[in-house]
């Protein structure tokens, strides 16, 4: 069990805002922290990890305190068991994939944790490049693997996967997935994208404000529990189109167009770009099995 | 889509599914769902709840009495019809208010629909959502 509490004034966008969370996470689970940017995501990352101090919190982490201002215990960030991958890869530019993986192994580690990792990531034709030869995806791959070189107890994702597109940010997915349930790592992800969240994570924390809005298993708290359909998803309206007497709404789902047929009086409260959700019954789909 | 009121009179759940019945003026309507009283907080007896179900989902005969197996009906007059080329908007006043069915062109004149007239607005109990 993780023991998350924390404080600290921060100085927000429109004034200071006070950042106040306290979260419990369960060994080997991913957690999600979702919000809006200024919402203090990054701030609680940067605390947990020591990069940033908190005026005021605890934290334990399986049994061991690694925060307590009351108690006047402040571990350095060294001292905590943390893998952090940001966006912007932070590889050493001068060194191989592989000399940067073992550049990050502690004094008494073997070399055999980097052969494994690039086992698992699937670095092995990749690791005598250097970063600038490499693609988003596969510097992203490094610099998770270089994360998870010193076995950390928490993993932590700032947003690593908002500078690729859909197709590597699904491969990387995949892969974190993988590393997260082969080291039964706990990790913590700061995502933007409903979809990520849902796919990747056993519990998401909302932010806003800095503090926890809503939590929970992320289908419950982002699918709306107000229409009984059980066929929903949010979407963005992109055309709005007159057929006959009726119109025909298309919605921006994730990266599916749909088509909604729609009735004047509904679609007189529409517009272009609105957030919508899309309801059906779990009666009326079909399902056709892709060959 | 069309949005109706009911109240809820009764609830038969087995699993996840339930089939909830509910009083609108004074006809009965079903519906069956999946949810239960323990995943959606409005499934209570006694509770009023919005019925909703979509224009295109609305069937339309002329006759009370015959046999079929939608549950689902409530009888009004024709208030308005507008026809397109291949699809027509009708709109009918019932006891419960007033129901949108769109259909085709060919099946309105096939009825030989006319404003004034009486006709059964029919929907299937697993085209209705409720809301709370």
């Amino acid at each position: 069990m993780i023991q998350i509490a924390l404080q600290k004034k921060l100085t927000a966008p429109h004034g200071s805002m006070l950042l106040d969370i306290d979260i419990n996470i369960n060994k080997g689970s991913l957690v999600t922290l979702y919000g809006d940017s200024g919402a203090g995501k990054t701030s609680i990352l940067r605390m947990i990890s020591g990069l940033l101090q908190a005026d005021k919190g605890r934290i334990t982490v399986n049994q061991k305190t690694w925060l307590d201002t009351n108690k006047g215990i402040v571990l350095k960030p060294q001292q905590r068991k943390i893998g952090y991958v940001f966006q912007d890869y932070g590889l050493f530019p001068n060194m191989t994939v592989k000399q940067n993986l073992l550049y990050a192994l502690e004094k008494d580690q073997s070399n055999h944790t980097v052969s494994e990792l690039i086992d698992i990531i699937e670095l092995g034709d990749l690791q005598e490049r250097k970063p600038e030869k490499l693609s988003g995806g596969q510097k992203q791959r490094v610099a998770l693997a270089r994360a998870l070189v010193r076995k950390p107890e928490i993993l932590m994702l700032d947003e690593p996967l908002s500078a690729l597109d859909n197709k590597m940010r699904a491969k990387l997915q995949d892969y974190i997935l993988k590393v997260h349930k082969q080291y039964n790592l706990t990790t913590l992800l700061i995502s933007h994208e409903i979809s990520e969240v849902i796919k990747m994570s056993d519990q998401v924390f909302i932010i806003e404000n800095g503090k926890i809005n809503k939590q929970g298993n992320p289908i419950e708290v982002f699918t709306t529990k107000q229409m009984s359909g059980k066929f929903q998803f949010s979407g963005e309206i992109v055309q709005i189109e007159q057929e006959d007497v009726i119109y025909i709404v298309t919605i921006l789902i994730g990266i599916n167009f749909v088509k909604i047929v729609a009735e004047e009086n509904e679609v007189a409260t529409l517009a272009i770009g609105d957030k919508v959700i899309v309801a059906s019954k779990a009666f009326n789909p079909l399902l056709q099995k892709i060959d | 889509m069309n949005i109706l009121e009911g109240k809820i009179t009764d609830i038969k759940t087995h699993g996840s599914v339930s089939l909830v019945t509910l009083l609108m003026g004074s006809v009965y309507f079903n519906t069956i769902i999946i949810e239960t009283s323990d995943s959606a907080s409005y499934l209570r007896k006694e509770h009023v709840v919005k019925v909703i179900f979509k224009e295109t989902e609305v069937i339309i005969g002329k006759n009370q009495n015959y046999p079929i197996s939608v549950q689902n009906k409530i009888s009004g007059a024709l208030l308005d019809i507008e026809n397109g080329i291949l699809i027509s908007k009708l709109t009918i006043d019932t006891a419960i208010g007033k129901i949108i069915a769109i259909i085709t062109t060919d099946a309105a004149k096939d009825l030989q629909l006319h404003v004034g007239q009486h006709v059964i607005a029919m929907i299937k109990t697993t085209e209705i959502m409720l809301s709370p």
